[in-house]
């Protein structure tokens, strides 16, 4: 890791400006865009702020930590619910927000505190119970969750005497509230903690030699992906304004996961991709031929990870890579190829060095 | 090397830059809000009209859903091929359908509606309560037609809190309600037993079959259970309910393999009783054949549609010209395995009704006109049934007709033998 994040320093350090034109920029455009772009275009933006959010999540449990979690669209589902009779009963949308928040989190601790001590694929079975239960659950409380008729909530209309549009209003608070939760978590699995996830990862035992409870990690881990889920829960009352049962359907926790797989696992900038793999494609196949999404998008999932193993944030670096290797071949004065082993190590460090230019790609 | 590290991020904020400069230069036009008194809707020119639908074209509800848009498609193919639709405000236009695929996903429904909105003049046809409640707001919000969907879901039909949707197929409770009172009316005693699915599905069949029979003093509801829909068996409701001694089983499921299974575990149990299975799963070559319906003296279910593949409609012009649009235009080659099919046909007919009476190009002339049909026999109804849109509460077809299965497909029944 360390090793990893030398490498780009020297340039930094010659051009401090950059170092800081970057991130700025990039808030710069981020505030701009939405008021110039078409509505769609900004729903659209917006939903992928809502599935990047959950992807992060599920990066904190597996991409970081290893541990394969099948349940996160459970808590997806729960940060809705809870948003959703919140709104509808009035509450203060700041109290319904910690909620959203702090119930997943709470269940996710609950289930973690059993599941983490079992091992391995143990965790994953524990999690596949999560949206199993969750659908006839969400049905059978119909008090409060309204049944299979879902509930509506509306209350994310542009507040008066603002001159924003209803969408521009709403992608800017996904923006600041999935801002927010991007930078925590970037911070967090950067320092002390990300380190931690990544020995647990790396092997058990080795943590445990080390004085980290590989246990305690993972709950924590858990935890916060659960509680991260409920954002994004919220987030998905907020621009979808709809919940229902099929929300929380098994088959959308398995594509959260391929999200997650195509976006690159373990990787900050990933989670955006692989939010907006899970919002896109399905608009992209529906472009191409109604009838055949779901074959389309199969073909597409092979492809992707038959050519980018790692996920589509590694597809600059197998661009450069390959481009390197046609200068080797053409020209003598090949430069010496800087340290970027494939180690999943390096690949977190190159991500996160170069967050900026890729979302901006993506916005 | 320095080069190398230098240029990227450069690069990529020149590129952003220019981004930025080049999308401010355009701002925004029309944010597709209110359009001026008298000016055309969206998706409407002198000489086309574009329907937008969401609808499962993949996933486990992608056979009906894909007859929900083989209908209304091959319905207007037809009618484009006959020259377009002569419209109430004497413009001929043709019509274009423009359906997505929502895999029976609220979230990817509401993607598909807001895809859509500005560029249709109109919602429809498509199947699913949760899909179509996901953007029923939005619909509302910004004033597009939500129009003759397939959900038995009475929101849709309650024209204070809905005013910009109409369902089209019969609320559950107007189903229930037609089997009751042909019950009741038999003279004899019977005793039912009653399953239904655990939900608002469910509960409208009982609630309108129940009502029907209050206060007969032939009928006596000996059992009542519930499963969950996401269930996997019924066995232990039907061998409970065998015991009750109920001659009519009142089963009021939404999942296709359950009815097959529950028709087969009462066989095995050699209990007989008449059935009441509701429309959509009461499908003789997709249900009664494999669960052996033909065992028990009567499988009653209640219809508003023709069904093509009934040696009584062959020889039908209706149904005829229906296959025949619907093998050409329709991209459904294979004889329709649901009544969506008939159902999305019959939906076509209706919006060309209400085509013919808008008298403006907006949607709220639109709506005025759909409001205002009554007494339509759209091709393909039974006789008995009609298009009323005029009725407060109910959806577009509220009558239905109770029919016996014959083995092979369904009999208009009179009366409960």
């Amino acid at each position: 890791m360390a090793r990893a994040m030398d490498a780009p320093a020297p340039s930094s350090r010659q051009r401090p400006w950059l170092r800081w034109a970057g991130p700025l920029l990039l808030v710069v455009a981020l505030a701009v865009l939405p008021l110039v772009l078409a509505e769609g275009t900004n729903q659209t933006l917006a939903r992928i702020g809502v599935f990047a959010v959950a992807v992060l999540g599920l990066n904190v449990v597996m991409g970081y930590t290893g541990q394969v979690s099948l349940g996160q669209i459970f808590f997806l589902g729960l940060g809705a619910y809870v948003t959703a009779y919140g709104v509808t009963h009035d509450w203060n949308i700041v109290l319904v927000f910690l909620l959203a928040c702090l119930l997943p989190a709470v269940v996710g601790l609950l289930v973690a505190l059993a599941a983490a001590r079992l091992g391995g694929l143990a965790i994953a079975m524990v999690t596949i119970a999560l949206p199993i239960v969750g659908v006839p659950l969400a049905k059978r409380l119909g008090d409060l969750t309204g049944g299979s008729q879902g509930l509506s909530a509306r209350f994310a209309d542009a507040p008066e005497g603002t001159p924003l549009y209803d969408d521009q209003w709403q992608l800017y608070v996904v923006l600041v509230i999935g801002g927010i939760v991007f930078l925590l978590t970037r911070s967090l699995v950067r320092g002390k903690y990300g380190r931690a996830f990544a020995i647990v990862k790396g092997n058990e035992a080795v943590a445990s030699s080390m004085g980290i409870s590989p246990y305690r990690y993972k709950v924590l881990a858990f935890t916060i992906a659960s509680l991260i889920g409920g954002v994004s829960g919220f987030l998905y009352m907020l621009v979808i304004q709809y919940t229902s049962p099929e929300t929380m359907t098994f088959g959308h926790s398995i594509q959260l996961v391929a999200a997650m797989v195509i976006g690159g696992a373990g990787s900050i900038v990933g989670s955006v991709l692989g939010g907006a793999y899970y919002v896109l494609v399905p608009q992209l196949t529906n472009l191409v031929d109604p009838s055949l999404t779901a074959l389309l998008q199969g073909a597409l999932l092979l492809i992707v990870l038959f050519v980018l193993p790692g996920g589509l944030v590694s597809l600059p670096r197998a661009l450069t890579r390959g481009r390197r290797r046609s200068h080797t071949g053409g020209g003598p004065a090949a430069p010496p190829t800087p340290p970027t082993s494939p180690s999943s190590t390096a690949r977190s460090g190159t991500a996160a060095d170069e967050p900026e230019t890729e979302r901006q790609g993506q916005v | 090397m320095n080069l190398h590290f230098r240029s990227q991020p450069a690069r990529g904020i020149a590129v952003v830059s220019a981004l930025a400069l080049a999308l401010t230069g355009c701002g925004r036009g029309d944010a597709g809000g209110d359009a001026a008194a008298g000016a055309a809707s969206p998706g409407i020119t002198d000489t086309t009209l574009t329907l937008g639908m969401t609808t499962p074209l993949s996933g486990s509800t992608a056979g009906p859903g894909t007859c929900t848009v083989a209908g209304v498609t091959a319905y207007f193919g037809m009618k484009n091929a006959e020259g377009g639709i002569q419209f109430g405000d004497g413009k001929t236009r043709t019509v274009e359908i423009d359906a997505l695929d929502d895999a029976y996903d609220p979230q990817k429904a509401k993607a598909n509606y807001d895809q859509l909105k500005n560029e249709v003049f109109a919602m429809t046809a498509g199947l699913g309560t949760p899909t179509n409640r996901a953007w029923r707001d939005a619909a509302i919000a910004d004033e597009v037609p939500q129009v003759l969907i397939m959900t038995g879901d009475p929101l849709f039909s309650d024209t204070d809190q809905s005013p910009w949707q109409l369902g089209f197929v019969p609320k559950y409770q107007n189903e229930g309600q037609a089997f009751g009172e042909l019950l009741a009316s038999s003279g004899e005693a019977h005793k039912v037993a009653i399953l239904s699915q655990n939900d608002d599905y469910g509960e409208g069949y009982v609630e309108g079959f129940k009502s029907a029979v209050e206060g007969a003093a032939n009928i006596e509801i000996v059992d009542e259970l519930t499963y969950e829909a996401t269930d996997t068996s019924v066995d232990a409701q039907i061998t409970e309910l065998s015991a009750s001694g109920a001659d009519v089983l009142f089963n009021a499921m939404s999942v296709v393999p359950l009815v097959v299974s529950s028709l087969q575990k009462a066989q095995q149990l050699n209990w007989k009783p008449s059935w009441f299975l509701p429309s959509n799963t009461s499908s003789p070559a997709g249900v009664l054949e494999p669960g052996g319906g033909a065992a028990f003296p009567g499988i009653y279910s209640v219809s508003f549609a023709k069904a093509p593949a009934s040696p009584a409609s062959a020889s039908d012009e209706d149904v005829q010209t229906y296959l025949q649009a619907l093998k050409e235009y329709g991209d459904y080659p294979d004889s329709p395995a649901f009544p969506h099919c008939q159902w999305s046909w019959m939906v076509g007919a209706t919006l060309e009704q209400a085509f013919t009476a808008m008298t403006e190009p907006t949607r709220e002339a639109f709506m005025t006109a759909l409001r205002g049909i009554s007494g339509f026999e759209a091709p393909l109804m039974l006789p008995g049934t009609s298009v009323d849109t005029t009725q407060a509460g109910q959806p577009a077809v509220s009558t239905v007709v109770v029919q016996k299965y014959n083995g092979t497909g369904y009999d208009t029944v009179e009366a409960f033998e």
